[in-house]
């Protein structure tokens, strides 16, 4: 920008607030020589600066109190380390000079040192491994009570593969349709022992590969839900055995297909007690009737409840809030 | 920044800082107050501040405690508008400037304190931008409306003083 009429007060401004380079201040001063008339232009402006004024600030001291208070373990640091050195001194100088002493004795005078190859940096727990720690914990806490619902699902009666296979196992046994031998008044079937080698060879059992992959859903005949446990005397209906000329362990099925279908859906009454004990009709008598759904699981369109997941509040609260305040930290980390 | 450094800030800047804060806000204890903040600041982050750069830092830190104080406080100045000739005063030396500063105080705060950091502190319009947060060419132009104004307030008063 050059310097003219148009574009003068830019310059005086730049000028008086110093900003202008040597050569460019000379050619301002060698414009107002010039042009005269631009002379009190610039005094004008002059007059806006503000002259120096002196305004002590009267606390100064207790600023620099501050600093010589707190710098007071620094200091202890500081004379710590000169008596070291003058220990050390003194070992070398003057008991190198006591004559008697032997040289293991003065040894063990000397200020045990620490190599510079033996320190060891200390362990510091930072944002990464944290970071680290956390995402392992919560892996082994996920794996952990995957591993235990699994668990806890084979453990279930209803769901044991094993049970459901010495049912499967045993139902060409049982559960076969037509054949009765006692009927309950109502469209159940009674399967008693007599009939056990007839029933066999009417009934096409479920083939093993596909029973292990096969899970139970129990429900109440009444419709409504219960967690009903399929339990070992219920099992025991395949285990029929004979007391005084009664028929102990038998089980009511009703509605069961004559041939295998997915989703096979077994309404059976089954025995919750102990059969071997107890008399056939009284136990017909006290047993509610119960449904049984067989899911095929390898039904593309089929429904499988996995589990129901469960979360504690109060055991993942101190959990959730590491987690929390880990990526804040990290957030400020970067920020800063 | 060492223990001693930070005495010699205490020495050659509390003045400067005091200075600078007493004339915007005109209030003596709280332009003390934001100085004692301004160097337990420094003195907390005195690891990371390097000496060289600790007056600027100390202003930054004051001119920014002052701008909240302002905000808070609400003692702002008189607009430009409010501004109107006393009686002239005989004395012309001090008049002029006691003028200049009643003018000075009816600049709105960005713009007084451009004037006061240029003319006290003789800081370059890069490191008032720093200080201020301002970019190099509005500091630039900033001050020059600043001066501008001062110039048309001192020129309107002048024929009436003479």
């Amino acid at each position: 920008m050059q310097l003219n009429e148009s574009t003068y007060e830019t310059f005086f401004l730049l000028y008086i607030d110093n900003e202008l380079s040597p050569k460019e201040r000379l050619e301002v001063e060698a414009f107002i020589a010039d042009n005269p008339s631009y002379a009190l232009e610039m005094e004008a402006l002059k007059a806006t600066i503000l002259s120096a004024e002196n305004i002590p600030y009267a606390f100064k001291e207790n600023l620099k109190q501050q600093a010589q208070e707190t710098s007071l373990d620094e200091l202890e640091g500081d004379l710590e380390e000169d008596w070291d050195a003058t220990y050390a001194t003194i070992l070398k100088e003057d008991v190198q000079a006591i004559p008697g002493l032997s040289t293991s004795f003065k040894n063990t005078l000397k200020k045990e040192t620490v190599s510079e190859g033996i320190l060891i940096k200390p362990f510091s727990f930072n944002q990464h491994k944290f970071t680290y720690a956390a995402i392992a914990a919560c892996l082994m806490v996920f794996v952990g009570y995957q591993q235990l619902t699994k668990y806890q699902l084979s453990d279930s009666p209803v769901s044991n593969s094993s049970a459901f296979n010495s049912i499967a196992a045993n139902s060409n046994k049982v559960l076969v349709p037509n054949v009765s031998t006692e009927s309950t008044g109502s469209d159940a079937t009674v399967i008693s022992i007599s009939n056990k080698q007839q029933l066999a060879s009417n009934f096409e059992p479920i083939s093993k590969t596909k029973q292990a992959r096969i899970k139970l859903r129990a429900s109440k005949s009444s419709n409504r839900r219960s967690s009903f446990k399929f339990q070992d005397e219920a099992i025991a209906i395949a285990e029929p055995t004979r007391s005084n000329g009664i028929l102990n362990n038998q089980a009511i099925v009703t509605k069961f297909p004559s041939t295998y279908n997915n989703p096979l859906t077994i309404d059976a009454i089954p025995l919750s007690i102990n059969s071997s004990n107890v008399d056939a009709e009284s136990t017909i008598e006290e047993i509610a009737a119960t449904s049984y759904e067989v899911i095929d699981i390898e039904d593309p369109n089929r429904t499988i409840f996995i589990a129901n997941f469960e979360i504690d509040g109060n055991k993942f609260r101190g959990l959730k809030r590491k987690v929390t305040s880990l990526f804040k930290n990290n957030k400020s980390d970067r920020n800063k | 920044m060492t223990d001693k450094e930070y005495n010699d800030c205490v020495d050659n800047f509390a003045d400067g800082v005091y200075r600078f804060i007493v004339k915007n806000i005109r209030h003596t204890e709280d332009a003390q107050d934001i100085v004692q903040s301004a160097f337990e600041k420094l003195w907390v982050n005195r690891v990371q501040v390097l000496p060289e750069k600790a007056k600027s830092y100390l202003f930054t830190v004051a001119y920014h405690q002052m701008i909240d104080h302002i905000r808070k406080s609400n003692k702002m100045p008189l607009s430009e508008d409010t501004f109107i000739p006393h009686q002239p005063i005989n004395q012309e030396q001090a008049e002029l400037k006691q003028l200049l500063m009643r003018a000075v105080n009816q600049l709105n705060p960005t713009q007084k304190s451009l004037v006061l950091l240029k003319d006290y502190e003789g800081y370059s319009y890069q490191e008032i931008a720093e200080i201020m947060n301002l970019s190099d060419s509005q500091v630039k132009v900033y001050l020059h409306r600043a001066r501008l104004i001062l110039k048309n307030k001192l020129s309107a008063y002048a024929p009436t003083a003479s």
